[in-house]
């Protein structure tokens, strides 16, 4: 073998090897399902698809769970995983699906709702690839996602993405960002079909009140907080009046900007007759002026350069050495999601939504996240669905 | 926490000089210092040893569809120039416009901007345009150290033009403030500066050639080629960018590559030349090769920095300035983080930043407008240099990268101080905001 | 798959094919070798729906 060949025969090697462990890192994100046990509540489980043809057979399909009332009410639709690089979402729709009985009206949870999203890395960005949560019979895993679904899923980007239908620009991006893309197109990119489903479901259950969780920047004026429109705007007032009287703790309310497109809490006020809510709690792993991108500041949320911005007064959130711990977000979530829902029963007594077994914010902090998740080896697996 | 990744900052810095002193290549100099980040960080698990691999090899990932770009475009440019083209469209250019040196001067320059202001990609403008216009300038008489310093610093306001800016697109979408409201705050500074560059830079006639002999030195141009075979495939490039936008939802998205590459075919059919398509390809991909591995690397590099905090700690320094240092200090910290993460410098320095900014009373769509037009210079700077790069490639200039670079300095500053002012009188300044709602 | 996708992927193969063709060309440059490779790797992975 001459000279040139035996650098070749290295050179190949070495890349080689760099390419399969990455690729088999990769593939095994890609490919891990999620095992989710649906609690007693859960009386139905259908797909996303159900609602937009054009999205059945596609990596971005995702599974809908029902809980339905023996009474008759008003139906609440909750959207996890929008962006699957804020996990709290997840988490918090969990705890609904395995735990939450409905005594009257429906609730609908969509956990992964950028299902492709989840199934992505963020490239630049250093993230782990699963976070784990511990339970009391060992613990769970997640994949942690992107903001963005998969190239693999939907590719090319345009060179700017043009909102549909009032033709705003946005970062190339956004075209794979479910939280731009509403409405949606029944036929137009693969991210717009989802939006456009789901769009779909609330318009063909007539649901009252859909909420989309998310997490933030401690950084970022809206954070730790509730985004409303007009319309909706009265119930996410007393909603955040009461669980900081109540609970104790600070969840303001933000105005949906009128010019702003494509946002969950501004299209689906105009283009339904569901009220609408985005939930943000603080998420200092997304910050950028943050130490090592590492599982347990994905968690616990805490960070000595955050600490001491926090003290020259440059964050939107109080911010201490206890950092802002899952839990915290997993309880502000749910606590929210409960109240909201209570606030529009009270004001729509026909169509009320209730609601039980569903852990508030004290008690989320005091048992932990895993407390609420049940053991898929030890449930009925008629029961477990993979997502 | 400082201490340990400001160790992990200085074993990077120590590699890419061990690198650099061994002779190796800036892109492989940047790779040394990843994967030296990388190891340091696995000391702390950050990253763990096992995720090294991975971290290396998804940075690869954060410009794969801009490499795309850059291929596809060059490849495009390359069969124009090959079937004569190139040459057809300055022997035209020059003979109309020879006696009327500044509407030829503000003609080019208008052509410059028009591909990077559509695409928001400045390199866009070079790849397309670049060839020909360079050509043309220095029949006009401009040596060829200026017409590099202009095709640079209009490229760069090329990418800065409304409407696509990425910039802008990158800080709005990770500020939640709408990409809405930016054509006059960015079209009429660009406007302004490139009428000013184009004629300080190109003012002075370094020879004093007639027309006809200038049109004697060009290269013979062939027999079949006419305006119709150069104008298709350009017309075929803007026509499908001008229908996506026109009817965005009537035709599928087709993204910049494909557009590229339609046109390279209808380039390749309409060439009165045979052109070997496979040989041409192969030695472009072998001219683009340095900075394709650029952009992986650098991808790279940006992965290794967020994951052991280098980058965190990088963008806190920032962030933790008293309001005029910060002010000052931007004037280097915008076109060094663009030289060095290129768009990334947008997310890591740009988002924060204008939170702050934003925070303090300022305008927040008119300092994007502002710091958007500062970060383009850095496209000029090591290490990634991307403009910069491909400048002196599509110009031709034989001289000194540095060399080149000083040419810039006029415009430079002038750009430097608009962008500044325009932050620090954002507020007073939002009406053309306004102006465009 | 869309047909434009199915268009990326033979774009992607095409550029991956130069590279390949460069790498093999190159007879003394191991820098020029190692780059051919390192450009590699993202095409690699998105040809073969790793990532």
């Amino acid at each position: 073998m001459s000279r040139e060949w035996i650098q070749k025969s290295l050179l190949i090697c070495i890349v080689m090897t760099i390419t399969i462990l990455s690729g088999v890192q990769f593939y095994r994100h890609r490919h891990f399902q999620l095992p989710i046990v649906a609690g007693p509540g859960v009386t139905k489980v259908t797909m996303l698809s159900d609602y937009c043809q054009s999205l059945k057979g596609t990596p971005a399909d995702t599974r809908v769970f029902f809980m339905e009332g023996a009474e008759e009410g008003g139906k609440t639709l909750i959207i996890a995983n929008t962006h699957s690089n804020e996990p709290a979402a997840i988490l918090a729709a969990l705890i609904f699906i395995e735990n939450a009985m409905v005594d009257r009206g429906s609730l609908i949870v969509i956990p992964q709702f950028n299902n492709s999203g989840s199934r992505n890395t963020k490239p630049g960005d250093g993230y782990v690839l699963f976070f784990d949560i511990p339970t009391e019979w060992g613990s769970k895993r997640f994949r942690m996602g992107n903001r963005n679904a998969a190239p693999l899923d939907q590719w090319p980007d345009p060179d700017v993405y043009v909102h549909y239908p009032d033709k705003k620009l946005f970062s190339f991006l956004d075209a794979r960002n479910t939280n731009r893309t509403w409405p949606g197109r029944e036929n137009g990119l693969l991210m717009e079909k989802v939006t456009f489903a789901a769009m779909e479901l609330m318009r063909t259950e007539g649901v009252d009140v859909a909420i989309d969780i998310h997490g933030a920047e401690t950084m970022f004026p809206v954070t730790n907080c509730i985004v409303a429109p007009k319309k909706a705007m009265r119930i996410a007032t007393i909603t955040s009046m009461i669980v900081n009287a109540r609970e104790g703790f600070e969840n303001h309310v933000e105005p949906s900007p009128k010019s702003f497109r494509g946002l969950s809490h501004r299209e689906i006020g105009d283009f339904s007759e569901t009220m609408p809510f985005l939930l943000e709690a603080p998420l200092p792993f997304l910050d950028q002026p943050t130490g090592p991108k590492t599982e347990a500041l994905l968690l616990d949320g805490k960070d000595p350069f955050l600490l001491s911005l926090s003290k020259q007064k440059k964050l939107f959130v109080p911010y201490d050495s206890t950092g802002w711990s899952m839990e915290k977000r997993v309880g502000q979530h749910c606590s929210v999601i409960l109240e909201l829902m209570n606030q529009f029963s009270r004001r729509n007594r026909e169509r009320s939504i209730i609601v039980s077994q569903v852990p508030k914010y004290a008690e989320i902090i005091e048992r932990g996240v895993g407390f609420y998740y049940k053991d898929p080896d030890k449930a009925d697996r008629e029961r477990i669905y993979y997502n | 926490m400082y201490l340990q990744i400001g160790l992990i900052l200085l074993i990077m810095v120590l590699a890419y000089g061990l690198a650099k002193w061994k002779n190796l290549s800036v892109e492989l100099c940047m790779a040394s210092s990843a994967v030296a980040g990388g190891l340091a960080g696995a000391f702390i698990k950050a990253p763990p040893l096992i995720q090294l691999a991975r971290h290396l090899v998804e940075g690869t990932f954060t410009y794969l569809d801009v490499m795309l770009v850059f291929v596809t475009a060059t490849i495009f440019i390359k069969i124009i120039t090959e079937s004569g083209g190139v040459d057809y469209v300055v022997r035209g250019i020059i003979t109309a416009f020879f006696n009327m040196r500044i509407v030829a001067l503000l003609m080019l320059m208008i052509v410059l901007l028009i591909p990077g202001a559509l695409t928001g990609a400045g390199s866009v403008s070079i790849l397309t345009v670049g060839a020909p216009c360079a050509m043309a300038l220095g029949y006009l008489g401009i040596s060829k150290k200026r017409v590099a310093a202009i095709l640079f610093i209009i490229a760069g306001l090329s990418a800065a033009a409304p409407p696509v800016n990425i910039w802008a697109m990158i800080i709005s979408a990770g500020t939640a403030i709408p990409y809405v409201g930016f054509e006059f705050p960015l079209g009429i500074p660009v406007l302004i500066l490139g009428t000013f560059t184009v004629l300080f830079l190109g003012w002075k006639r370094e020879n004093n050639m007639e027309l006809a002999e200038v049109l004697s030195r060009m290269p013979t141009i062939p027999e079949k080629m006419n305006a119709w075979r150069v104008a298709l495939p350009f017309m075929t490039f803007f026509g499908l960018i001008a229908i996506s936008r026109i009817w965005p939802f009537a035709l599928p998205v087709m993204g910049l590559p494909l557009q590229f590459s339609i046109a390279a075919l209808v380039a390749l059919l309409v060439s009165p030349k045979r052109i070997n398509f496979l040989v041409l390809s192969r030695d472009t991909v072998k001219l683009l090769l340095p900075l394709l591995a650029t952009m992986a690397i650098v991808g790279s590099l940006q992965q290794i920095m967020t994951v052991t905090g280098v980058r965190g700690l990088i963008s806190y320094t920032v962030i933790s300035m008293p309001l005029i240092v910060l002010y000052i200090s931007l004037i280097f910290i915008i076109p060094i983080s663009e030289g060095i993460l290129t768009y990334g410098g947008a997310a890591i320095i740009g988002i924060p930043l204008v939170w702050f900014l934003d925070s303090i009373g300022l305008h927040a769509t008119v300092a994007i407008a502002g710091l958007s037009l500062i970060w383009p210079l850095g496209d000029g700077l090591p290490p990634t240099a991307l403009i910069g790069r491909l400048t002196v490639i599509m110009s031709d200039y034989k001289g000194s990268y540095t060399s080149f670079l000083k040419a810039t300095w006029v415009p430079w500053v002038l750009i430097t101080i608009t962008g500044i002012l325009m932050i620090l009188f954002s507020a007073k300044l939002s009406f053309l905001v306004e102006w465009g709602m | 798959m869309p047909f434009i996708t199915i268009l990326y992927y033979g774009i992607s193969i095409f550029i991956a094919a130069m590279l390949i063709w460069n790498f093999v060309k190159e007879k003394h440059d191991t820098q020029k070798m190692a780059l051919c490779l390192i450009v590699l790797i993202p095409f690699l992975l998105r040809i073969f729906r790793i990532r």
